[in-house]
């Protein structure tokens, strides 16, 4: 089954396909999300703890970017900062 | 079915609310509560964060404008510019914080019913469209007859002033009225239409060729000056509506291939006064941006890039910079064929295509790299659609940018050719904006900047499950965006000029 607007690339091979709609995921994680997410109403209890735990995988990575992100922004603001008692 | 206890009374917001929760309904009760209390914690948070940063940026920038010239910044050029992109660049960054879906969707879903207009509708649309009709008239009839200066001729004013400044204005800051106005329209109404079906592999392609050889004719050709010439273009542009809407009928064709319709059925997308089921609806603004639906086509979203560009170019080339170009161009171009004019004519219609295809590209790219980044499997076409509407609410803000000085100067001279068409003053009145409307420009540029920051990052989260994805999936788009930002900075910064060797 193949699902509107999207491709897999020929040397990939797709990790698996939504059972409802056939959209194809690279990742089995980004599968387990989908299927959380979109056909919530489906999902039986071995799907619903998977897409608990990939949440609570996905939190844990979130926390990071989050902390990478503040990073960058006080590198920047410092940055505009020194800057702008350099050149102004 | 989902094994929590009545999972099946959930829809919508509540469902990942519950599902992070956990079962138990006192628990889940405790956390919807809660999660009221966290969306209002980060919604005034954010709007804080946001304001003091673009506050602080646009004041800087404003008050360094103010002192008279353009061109003497307090601050460097490249410093003041690295400013703004750093402001787009910092937004994305902050935005990526938000990352609960229950508040984006909260935000996106946000609305406020207003009056049915069902009712009222057929009425509003006649007596708008036949004053359409007579102000259509009678902008033909004055430029043909009237005084030929600018600042007291009816045509241009109403041509510029109205159609071109203000209603675009009224579109993206209220509501799309301009079916409701569209004379047009009104005039094929009365006609036998639809002789032929509509091509539908044509899309929206005939408003972007229309929209960009609208923008072509009003730089080359003497538009904006001579009342009679601009007659003739009005009348041209009808004979070509009228004649195609007669064709295709007036749905497929103002719905397509009409620039004007399109141009306002876009900008009425950023708009917070929405018609729809019958019913005036108030949301937040640019909380449409997110509709998958709005963009179906390559050609909507050439039409989107195409108003970026026309407000981008039409800004650079009336600048110092922009009319040194055109000159160190042309004289290269000089190997002894062909006319000075037909030369310029020649570099500007070179400079409008080429840029447009860089920004088009620049655009098209950015959906590729996003795919490959992220190595969804969603095409890069798609990706590029859904992320096409959020940069309207840039096109906006340029527009505002651009145009607000040109129609606070001029509207005293529209109000007296209003008052009387036929013998206006021989000197109308125009104002000359104060200094501080500078930074207003810059603040626009970057007010819609960060409503195209936050729509392209709500897009993200309905396009991708993992938020991880949908975060990384922004990345090329902010590079986009921050491009455009600086460029249309750095036009902002350039003290103007006329265009040169243009009648």
């Amino acid at each position: 089954m193949s699902y509107e607007g999207t491709t897999v690339p020929r040397r990939d091979s797709p990790a698996g396909e939504c059972d409802y709609c056939g959209h194809p995921f690279p990742t089995t994680d980004r599968l387990v999300l989908h299927k959380g997410l979109e056909h919530p109403q489906e999902l039986d209890d071995d799907e619903e703890d998977a897409f608990l735990s990939a949440r609570a995988d996905e939190e844990d990575e979130l926390r990071t970017l989050r902390l990478k992100a503040l990073g960058a922004l006080v590198l920047l603001y410092f940055g505009l900062l020194f800057m702008y008692a350099i050149f102004a | 079915m989902l094994s929590l206890p009545d999972s099946d009374t959930n829809t919508g917001a509540s469902e990942e609310v519950h599902i992070e929760s956990g079962p138990g309904s006192r628990l889940r009760h405790w956390v919807v509560s809660n999660t009221k209390l966290r969306l209002f914690v980060q919604f005034v948070l954010w709007v804080s964060i946001l304001t003091l940063f673009t506050e602080t940026v646009a004041a800087g920038n404003g008050m360094t404008l103010s002192k008279q010239p353009r061109d003497t910044l307090a601050v460097p050029r490249w410093l003041y510019l690295a400013t703004g992109g750093a402001t787009i660049g910092a937004s994305a960054l902050l935005a990526s914080f938000v990352t609960d879906r229950a508040f984006i969707r909260y935000l996106h879903n946000w609305s406020l019913p207003g009056p049915t207009v069902d009712d009222w509708w057929t009425p509003i649309r006649w007596i708008g469209r036949s004053f359409g009709i007579v102000v259509l008239g009678l902008a033909v009839y004055l430029g043909l007859t009237g005084p030929q200066l600018p600042t007291a001729s009816f045509t241009i004013l109403v041509t510029f002033v109205v159609v071109r400044a203000g209603l675009p204005m009224l579109t993206y800051l209220g509501g799309n009225v301009w079916p409701a106005l569209n004379p047009w329209r009104g005039i094929v109404s009365l006609l036998p239409a639809g002789h032929r079906t509509y091509p539908r592999e044509l899309a929206r392609w005939p408003a972007v060729g229309g929209l960009l050889l609208l923008v072509w004719i009003e730089v080359i050709f003497p538009v904006s000056t001579i009342p009679s010439i601009l007659s003739l273009a009005i009348l041209g542009y009808s004979a070509v509506t009228i004649a195609g809407a007669v064709l295709f009928g007036p749905d497929a064709w103002f719905e397509n291939a009409d620039p004007l319709s399109v141009l306002f059925r876009f900008f009425g997308a950023v708009a917070p006064v929405k018609r729809r089921d019958g019913k005036l609806t108030v949301k937040l603004p640019g909380s449409d941006l997110t509709d998958s639906d709005l963009i179906t086509d390559t050609s909507d979203v050439a039409f989107v890039i195409a108003l970026i560009w026309e407000l981008t170019y039409s800004g650079f080339i009336t600048t110092q910079t922009g009319a040194a170009t055109t000159e160190a161009l042309v004289s290269l171009s000089n190997i002894g064929v062909g006319a000075v004019q037909i030369r310029a004519i020649l570099i500007y219609t070179l400079l409008f295509v080429s840029g447009y295809v860089v920004f088009f590209a620049a655009y098209w790219y950015a959906g590729v790299l996003s795919r490959r980044r992220t190595g969804t499997y969603i095409t890069a076409k798609r990706i590029a659609f859904r992320f096409a509407p959020s940069l309207l609410a840039i096109a906006a803000g340029y527009h505002l940018a651009h145009y607000t000085g040109l129609a606070v100067s001029l509207s005293p001279a529209l109000g007296m050719a209003i008052l009387s068409p036929l013998s206006p003053p021989a000197n109308p009145l125009t104002l000359s904006p104060p200094g501080w409307f500078e930074g207003l420009s810059i603040a626009y540029v970057l007010i819609g900047h960060l409503l195209a920051i936050w729509a392209a990052h709500a897009t993200a989260y309905e396009l991708f499950s993992s938020r991880l994805v949908a975060i990384r999936s922004q990345y090329p788009f902010i590079g986009v965006m921050i491009g455009y930002t600086v460029i249309s900075l750095w036009i902002l910064s350039l003290p103007g000029a006329t265009p040169p060797y243009l009648p």
